[in-house]
């Protein structure tokens, strides 16, 4: 039923291949589709944060949300990894499925969720610890203690999270002796070291200067080969070098939802076309 | 305009500066006079002169035959005030953590006035409680070993009663110390597949390390140097150490608060004595906890 009116809500803009892709997902998550949110509201009490979102990310790609503030980028995004839970006050409705169960239903292992779904903060939160400590720490409370294996899994992260060559000769060092740049790729680090397949980044570069924002940017560019990248960003330009698809979000409702192209150069929606163009927001 | 800002920012200067000099004068002033009226029975001209040596490692307190050693007061002093202090010191970080992160807001306010409450109690109070229930559970306890106690005046006593004493204390430093680890180093944690429980032990705990450190060392300068409490459950033994939990013990601050008023004299003169001892202890314990804490921050922190 449910489905149906995803069918109906999305006719207009969906092709046949999309329609198909929609019904296997029926099934099963398809190849190529790492989260299928269907029918998604989200309440902080009484306010409606996410309105009937309904949509397909795929893998291996990136994803970037955008919209004026408010609009419920990040509580999505949290929706994601169930990091909502932890705000009291937030109930989900609806469902997001990925690798074919529904995250939101109450069976999920949460903890193993999290590990499989690595997420980056706005600011960079490093732990207070050593850089080795704050890469190592996602595998250490998965109950690894063989250093050689730690050792290994740390340089590789710090390989991929393009950070090794700049913290190989000191990395019992504290993390918070990085730059702010540094920082944030350290954090980048330590969610590639569990190996998960999606990565969450919210605002992963606002706090952080051009220089250092565009070196996330490539290492964001790398990193899809491998994993599937959801981003949310302020920044117009950010979403068009990044992502290959781009979802526009206003007062808590899917706008509009295509590839970044479509978005950046033909958007079907007005107030798509006004927030890109810098009209409002 | 600037000329009088500068002013009064010059008096303020002054004022802080006296009160930072004044406080300083009190503990140096407090120091010297402790320690000038605590060496007089061992200077060459007091009459009943007592040597250093035997005082300081002497296992027997008996002010009838005049004899003076504080040797196993030291060690009952110690053991009583650190096993407290350890008995309370995961108390405190478990119920910090339940107060600063797992509680509803309510329920932890209302928490933390409990415990600010406790640590204002005076202690007499404490010491009422502790010879009255106190004593009694320890006797319990010591009947179903078959062991008899002094009326349940023991070390054991003492250490309890040491722990509800300091409990307070430590709980409410390691509350600010972990209300002030940011809740994002939580979310990171958490975002990382780590369990609450992983993630209060690895970085809330870690993160609070200062003030956890900094509570203890209050709670032991509160232990060592808890007599009326004490007192009135040590059972003041006149040899040791004790080497039992339910052998009555005797403290620093017991010795010199036992029967301070009655006495004249050489009994009168050697609890200054025993007050510096007290004092070079609780300098000497604080050094180390510094010395611990700046190992466990070497380890934790890297570098
Ligand atoms: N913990 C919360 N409790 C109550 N309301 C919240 C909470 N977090 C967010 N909201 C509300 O939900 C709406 C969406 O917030 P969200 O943080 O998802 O926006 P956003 O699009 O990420 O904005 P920004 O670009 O400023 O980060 C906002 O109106 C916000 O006030
Ligand atoms: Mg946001």
């Amino acid at each position: 039923m449910k489905f149906m009116n995803r069918l109906k809500q999305n006719k207009d803009i969906s092709t046949d291949s999309d329609i198909i892709s929609a019904q296997s997902a029926l099934v099963d998550n398809p190849d190529g589709v790492a989260f299928d949110i269907r029918d998604l509201n989200l309440y902080y009490d009484d306010f409606q944060a996410l309105k009937d979102i309904n949509m397909e990310i795929k893998d291996r790609s990136v994803t970037a949300f955008i919209g004026p503030s408010g609009c419920g980028k990040s509580t999505l995004l949290r929706c994601l990894n169930r990091m909502n839970d932890l705000i009291e006050s937030s109930r989900v409705e609806g469902e997001i499925i990925h690798k074919g169960q529904n995250i939101n239903s109450p069976d999920t292992d949460v903890v193993k969720l999290r590990t499989e779904i690595g997420m980056v903060f706005q600011q960079p939160n490093p732990f207070p610890k050593s850089i080795f400590d704050n890469a190592a720490y996602g595998l250490v409370c998965q109950g690894h203690k063989n250093k050689s294996f730690l050792r290994e899994a740390v340089e590789e992260a710090l390989i991929k999270a393009a950070l090794w060559d700049e913290v190989k000769d000191h990395l019992k060092r504290n993390a918070d002796s990085l730059s702010g740049g540094q920082q944030q790729r350290l954090c980048i680090a330590r969610a590639i070291a569990l190996n998960p397949e999606i990565i969450l980044m919210d605002e992963p570069t606002s706090a952080l200067d051009p220089i250092a924002t565009s070196r996330i940017e490539d290492l964001i560019t790398q990193l899809k080969q491998e994993y599937t990248i959801v981003i949310v960003t302020h920044s117009m330009s950010q979403a068009a070098r990044v992502s290959d698809e781009t979802a526009f979000f206003l007062l808590g409702d899917l706008i509009e939802f295509d590839t970044t192209d479509n978005i950046f150069q033909n958007p079907r929606d007005s107030r798509t076309e006004d927030y890109i163009s810098g009209k409002f927001g | 305009m600037k000329g009088r800002r500068y002013l009064s920012d010059r008096i303020f200067r002054g004022i802080f500066l006296f009160a930072a000099l004044f406080a300083a004068a009190m503990i140096v002033l407090l120091l010297v006079f402790v320690t000038v009226r605590g060496i007089q029975p061992f200077l060459p001209s007091y009459p009943e002169r007592q040597s250093i040596l035997p005082f300081l490692t002497g296992m027997r307190w008996r002010a009838d035959q005049g004899v003076y050693g504080v040797g196993f007061i030291i060690i009952n002093t110690l053991v009583g005030s650190i096993l407290g202090g350890l008995l309370a010191l995961p108390l405190a970080v478990l119920s910090a953590i339940v107060i600063g992160r797992i509680a509803p807001p309510k329920i932890s306010q209302a928490l933390t006035t409990v415990v600010e409450t406790l640590a204002a109690i005076p202690s007499v109070v404490y010491g009422v409680f502790a010879a009255g229930k106190i004593t009694a559970l320890v006797d319990d306890i010591a009947s179903t070993f078959g062991i008899s106690t002094y009326g349940g005046s023991s070390q054991l006593a003492v250490i309890l009663l040491l722990a509800i004493m300091t409990y307070p204390t430590m709980t409410s430093l390691t509350i600010s110390g972990i209300k002030a680890v940011p809740l994002t180093l939580d979310s990171a944690s958490l975002a990382l597949g780590a369990t609450k429980m992983e993630t209060y032990f690895k970085v809330v705990i870690p993160g609070a390390r200062s003030s956890i450190f900094a509570g203890f060392s209050l709670g032991l300068g509160r232990a060592f140097g808890e007599a009326t409490a004490v007192s009135m459950v040590a059972g003041n033994a006149l040899i040791g150490p004790t080497t039992s939990l339910f052998e009555r013990t005797r403290t620093l601050t017991s010795t010199i608060l036992a029967g301070l008023h009655e006495t004249v004299g050489l009994d009168y003169d050697i609890r200054f004595s025993v007050g510096v001892v007290l004092m070079i202890i609780i300098l000497v314990t604080n050094a180390m906890i510094f010395g611990v804490k700046r190992h466990f921050d070497k380890k934790a922190e890297g570098k």
